[in-house]
């Protein structure tokens, strides 16, 4: 496997927030970690880049032991879910940031930092700060700042709770192209049912602490492992077609 | 996009380093943070407590029950010159404060700039305008109103000191007063609240535990100044004057100390209250709406309204009148009771050696870039990494604030007159005096404007491949840069015009114009007194500025 | 912007470090510590006394009651080379901040002051003995038996009155300490607590001896009734006089003060039943880094008349003629028969008993039980 979590345990102030997590996926596919606000998804998360250090348990990466790594030794990046955009530097020198410590020449570092503006379509804001750009803007900065240092590993947290339905669909649409174009690794952590269902390859769901099932969407919907699965994804709203396609039922009563 | 990754798996340039190296001088700067303030505060302070301890015939406590039984008068007089400064002070404060930040426009501008100047207000001179103005041949008292009283008593004291601590106090709660949400104001007006009622109901009430801290700074303040008592206290003395004649007159360093260590005690009381008082207002005032001007009208708010710019236009009446009085003070020439114009005071001034000047300039920079930096990582290293022993450090950099400075100077010659750190005679000491007595307020500063930065940018840094060295160069600085501001103008503001704790260090051959202005108060020479009060007051200012607008146009230059 | 803080980063390191080596980092115009360790070695090795003017470098560092005797350093150097640094400090702060040093003095030479604080300091075994030819000369009064310190001269104390207030309040001038009893000065009078000012001290001390140790006690605690208040400064008495704040101030007398006619209307008295006075001190402090310096500059000073000369005329007063009665071309401008005739080996072993007692006296501190 190329992510291997095997029996994580982290706890805080001596209340368990993730209890024996063991979860697996493969190179190139996105995987979302879906529960509800405080069911120890966040944490996990954090576990996997390094500003958490598990109380116990292994964090394997193709087949590198990451556990006791710091962040910055980790082939892993992050979109924090308030993005982390550094307010004094431009769009640019925020999207480069990490090629720095990767031996870059400058030149080099800003001929890839525009590409990779270009990829997210900003290209002709590079001079602008944070503070100048708008939220969906700001996000896909921070996506391009992420990929661009070509991680093992990319982690997304909540990335797009800030931002309005509209936009949410259409980055979606956006992180899903960007991932396969680049045969990008991601975790991807999310309360959002709808979000899980569109996006991952597979999706894990977490409540309590608990793994309670890690499989496919499709094969989750077929066989949810309880009910709280099944409540907790609304299944009984949602019809999956034999030929892939996903509808939601939206009741309207009187 | 392959070839990159090997260079990716390879890289070696200067940031690479950086990063590889970053983590030994992470722990390397927490060593030296640590260290030093060990160094130049703990190890001067314990060195103040032993002396207190030595007699002519060993250990005793005699200097203990000496005190004790002596100057007991003294100690309340401290307490109760505490107590009502504090009290006073705080009201005119908030008086100040209400005025500043409800005002508007060139009226603003103007109490700003009067707030600003008179926050450098050197040592001893505004006392000497004091006597000049409401003494017994005071311009204002006798020339005036044909009033013959004594100026010299504790209420001279106490009203001296009310409204020489008001500047800093004023600042600090106006800033306590713009983060109050707007939008509780315009709740509270919409619910049908007037002027007077949103004052009294929404305002005062948020900036309570400002007060609080406001009153509990005053008085630790109060207590250890003895600048003030010796030079209007007349007979009146109070445990900190007494401090200063036992060093200077008596030459009693073992009693001073004794009665420092005594004094300690309301203080720490006071800042332990300070500790409490300070998270709650954090709580209360951590809105994130900022705004330039709280939308109040005074005039309307009833009597307590009233109240407030009546107190605040008489501070600002007699802080201008003060300083007027210190500027022309310089430029007066008195014979047989009546004054003349006289350009023979500054002639004097400027044929000084500028060697001091640009000493005391150079000594101030130094410090106050240093101290700037050193509060600055100082702040971050215990707010927001586990540094162990966090906690009491954090309580010993406060130390140097609840000690009088002559008794801290003390301390450095007592801490460094031997081999192997033989530091007496040199400018390190007193740059390193100047630097540690000035921590506490800058490190406060720091942490405040630290918490304006969220922990993500923080884990951004990391997350993309830089170390902890890098979190703190691209991250932790560039985002303490208004702080920076503010750090720097206290620091070069103290360092120009402290004049307790340096009083000892300084040597011959190393004047600084602080000492000079000491001096010449000390010998009598007020005109010149004024004239060096004026020049400090205009370096600081001319610095400041420079420095405000070198970092203005930084920021316009970057924005653009 | 980056740049920059790197390197205030390692600034801050580099300055820390330094710090803690215990080096000096100090961007001095004049890096006078950084020579003196170079200067101690040559100065040692010459350490046998010579007759001519020994082979002296470096600077002497000097604590003095003024800066106005930098014409009389001035000198010193044209002739000898020796830099001189020159500090304004008050003899309690010199004697503090030397028990403070614990035997490391920053400064070498201490150049004027109340004598008591000398006589303490030598108590302490702060002082360096410097024995030199032409202190054969000097009236042994004024000096210590074994060359501990010597005499630059003497401050003698009267009154300076303040006429407009005086006729204001319709008070007499009065002529003698005895006057200052009368109740026409309660509140009028200003004096220095003695703790500070080496002059009110000298008062102090003269009095007692003259009037002997009970009545002396008992004048001062009537005097005490009539004192405004004890000034922290030695020049508040003359400052507070002058601005006409006090009508009397009892003050130092020499030339400073009779220039002071010209400007103020006020009186000078020298009491007719006795002028208190008190020498003026002049040491090389024990350990200090270039002692042989400032040795050299006692033996300078008291060896040619033309330097007394020369102090004379900073001082604004003669008195130095008491001190070396050989020397000429100077007037005592007054019979020290004036002067109160007192033991001035007193001043020192009387001093903490003394100012112990008074700051009873003077309310500041309680009688302890």
């Amino acid at each position: 496997m190329y992510l291997e979590l095997s029996h994580l345990k982290k706890q805080f102030d001596g209340k368990d927030v993730v209890c024996d997590l063991s979860l697996t996926m493969e190179k190139g596919k996105l995987l979302c970690i879906l529960g509800s606000s405080g069911c120890g998804k966040t944490t996990t998360l954090n576990m996997i880049g390094g500003f958490l250090t598990p109380d116990s348990g292994k964090i394997l990466l193709d087949g590198q032991d990451l556990t006791r790594l710091p962040p910055e030794q980790r082939p892993v990046s992050t979109v924090f879910q308030s993005y982390g955009l550094f307010p004094h530097m431009t769009l640019l020198e925020n999207v480069i940031y990490g090629l720095k410590f990767r031996g870059f020449s400058k030149a080099d570092a800003r001929k890839k930092g525009r590409e990779y503006l270009d990829m997210v379509g900003l290209a002709d804001r590079a001079g602008a700060f944070i503070h100048e750009i708008s939220g969906g803007q700001q996000q896909r900065v921070a996506l391009a700042r992420a990929l661009i240092v070509e991680p093992k590993l990319c982690l997304l947290d909540e990335p797009f709770c800030n931002l309005d339905a509209a936009l949410r669909v259409k980055m979606r649409e956006e992180l899903k192209k960007l991932q396969r174009d680049l045969d990008m690794t991601m975790v991807f952590v999310t309360h959002d049912q709808e979000e899980a269902m569109i996006l991952s390859d597979s999706m894990a769901i977490m409540e309590q602490g608990h793994l309670l099932q890690n499989d496919t969407p499709e094969r989750i919907y077929r066989n949810p492992a309880n009910d709280f699965v099944k409540r907790f994804l609304n299944l009984d709203d949602l019809i999956w077609t034999q030929d892939g396609k996903l509808m939601k039922i939206i009741s309207h009563q009187m | 996009m392959k070839s990159n990754l090997n260079r990716i798996e390879k890289g070696a340039s200067g940031d690479a380093l950086f990063r590889i190296f970053g983590n030994a001088a992470d722990k390397l700067i927490i060593a030296v943070l640590l260290g030093s303030i060990c160094l130049f505060v703990l190890y001067p302070i314990i060195c103040i407590f032993w002396q207190s301890f030595v007699g002519e015939t060993g250990l005793t406590l005699g200097a203990y029950t000496d005190v004790l039984k002596g100057y007991r008068t003294s100690l309340w007089n401290s307490l109760f010159t505490g107590v009502l400064t504090a009290f006073f002070c705080t009201v005119l404060s908030v008086a100040a404060a209400l005025v500043i930040s409800s005002s508007r426009g060139w009226v603003k501008l103007l109490l700003m700039g009067v707030i600003l100047i008179t926050m450098v207000s050197p040592p001893f001179v505004s006392s000497l305008a004091y006597i000049q103005l409401y003494g017994r041949r005071g311009w204002i008292t006798y020339r005036l109103l044909n009033i013959s009283w004594d100026p010299y008593n504790c209420w001279g004291v106490i009203w001296m000191q009310s409204i020489s601590f008001v500047p800093l106090n004023a600042l600090f709660l106006s800033g306590i007063l713009t983060k109050i949400d707007a939008a509780s104001i315009q709740a509270a007006r919409d619910l049908g609240a007037g002027p007077k009622h949103i004052l009294l109901d929404v305002v005062l009430p948020l900036m309570r535990p400002g007060i609080l801290v406001t009153l509990l700074l005053t008085f630790v303040r109060s207590i250890a100044d003895f600048g003030t008592p010796t030079i209007i206290g007349g007979r009146f003395n109070t445990l900190a004057s007494d401090i200063y004649m036992q060093l200077v007159g008596y030459s009693n360093p073992a009693k001073a100390a004794a009665m420092n260590v005594i004094l300690l005690v309301p203080t720490l009381l006071a800042f332990w209250a300070y500790r409490v008082m300070l998270q709650k207002s954090d709580k209360l005032t951590s809105g994130k709406g900022k705004q330039d001007t709280v939308n109040l009208k005074l005039l309307r708010c009833g009597i307590v309204g009233w109240i407030a710019l009546i107190l605040s236009m008489l501070f600002f009446v007699m802080m201008v009148l003060q300083y007027v009085c210190i500027f022309s003070l310089g430029f007066m020439k008195v014979t047989k009771g009546s004054y003349s114009f006289s350009l023979q005071y500054l002639q004097q001034l400027l044929k000084y050696d500028t060697a001091t000047i640009w000493r005391s300039v150079i000594y101030a920079l130094i410090v106050s870039f240093v101290g700037t930096f050193f509060s600055m990582l100082f702040a971050y290293y215990t707010e927001r990494r586990n540094v162990p022993g966090r906690r009491f450090f954090d309580f010993l950099v406060m130390m140097p604030y609840m000690i009088p400075g002559t008794c801290f100077g003390i301390g450095y010659i007592l801490a460094f007159n031997k081999e192997p750190m033989k530091l007496t005679g040199t400018a390190l000491i007193v740059m390193a005096c100047m630097l540690f007595k000035q921590l506490p307020t800058t490190t406060k500063l720091c942490s405040a404007a630290l918490t304006q930065v969220p922990r993500t940018l923080e884990w951004s840094a990391r997350d993309l491949g830089g170390g902890r060295m890098a979190v703190l160069r691209d991250v932790i600085l560039p985002s303490m840069r208004p702080a920076f501001l503010s750090c720097f103008a206290h620091n070069f503001s103290s360092s120009m015009t402290t004049a307790g704790a340096i009083i000892f260090l300084i040597n011959p051959g190393k004047k600084l114009l602080v000492f000079q202005l000491f001096d010449k108060v000390y010998l009598g020479e007020y005109p010149m007194a004024s004239l060096l009060a004026t020049l400090i007051i205009v370096i600081v200012l001319a610095v400041e500025g420079l420095v405000w607008l070198i970092s203005w146009k930084e920021g316009k230059r970057r924005v653009s | 912007m980056k740049k920059i803080i790197s390197l205030l980063l390692v600034l801050v390191m580099v300055v820390s470090v330094f710090a803690g080596c215990g080096s000096q980092t100090a961007p001095e115009t004049t890096a006078a510590p950084t020579e003196a360790p170079a200067t101690e070695a040559p100065v040692a090795e010459t350490e046998a006394p010579t007759e001519a003017a020994p082979e002296l470098s470096g600077t002497m560092k000097v604590v003095a009651t003024s800066e106005s005797y930098i014409t009389l350093f001035d000198k010193f150097t044209a002739e000898t080379g020796v830099k001189v640094e020159l500090l304004s400090m008050s003899s309690g702060e010199v004697l503090s901040k030397l028990r403070a040093e614990g035997g490391t003095p920053s400064a070498d030479l201490w150049f004027g002051g109340g004598i008591d604080a000398f006589m303490g300091a030598k108590e302490d075994g702060l002082l360096e003995q410097v024995n030199f030819e032409a202190s054969e000369e000097l009236d042994p009064t004024y000096k210590d038996a074994e060359n501990y310190w010597f005499s630059k001269g003497l401050t003698i104390v009267g009154f300076l009155v303040n006429n407009t207030l005086a006729s204001e309040l319709e008070l007499d001038i009065p002529a003698s300490w005895a006057d200052l009893l009368n109740e026409q000065y309660g509140g009028e009078i200003i004096m220095s607590n003695p703790a500070i000012s080496g002059t009110n001290y000298g008062v102090v001390n003269c009095l007692l001896q003259t009037m002997g140790e009970e009545e002396g006690w008992k004048y001062f605690e009537a005097l005490n009734e009539n004192i405004a208040y004890y000034g922290r400064r030695g020049s508040d008495p003359m400052n507070k006089v002058i601005a006409d704040e006090y009508a009397i101030g009892i003050t130092y007398l020499d030339g400073t003060i009779d220039a002071l006619l010209e400007q103020y209307d006020v009186t000078i008295v020298y009491p007719t039943d006795g002028i208190p006075y008190i020498p003026e001190g002049v040491a090389v402090f024990k350990g200090a880094e270039n002692v042989d310096a400032a040795k050299y500059f006692v033996e300078w000073l008291y060896s040619n008349d033309e330097n007394l000369a020369l102090l004379a005329e900073i001082d604004k007063k003669p008195s130095v003629k008491v001190i070396k009665p050989t020397m000429e071309g100077i007037d005592l401008a007054y019979d020290t028969s004036i002067l109160v005739d007192v033991d001035v080996a007193l001043f020192g072993s009387q001093r903490s008993a003394i100012l112990e007692q008074f700051e009873i006296l003077m309310g500041d501190k309680a009688v302890e039980e």
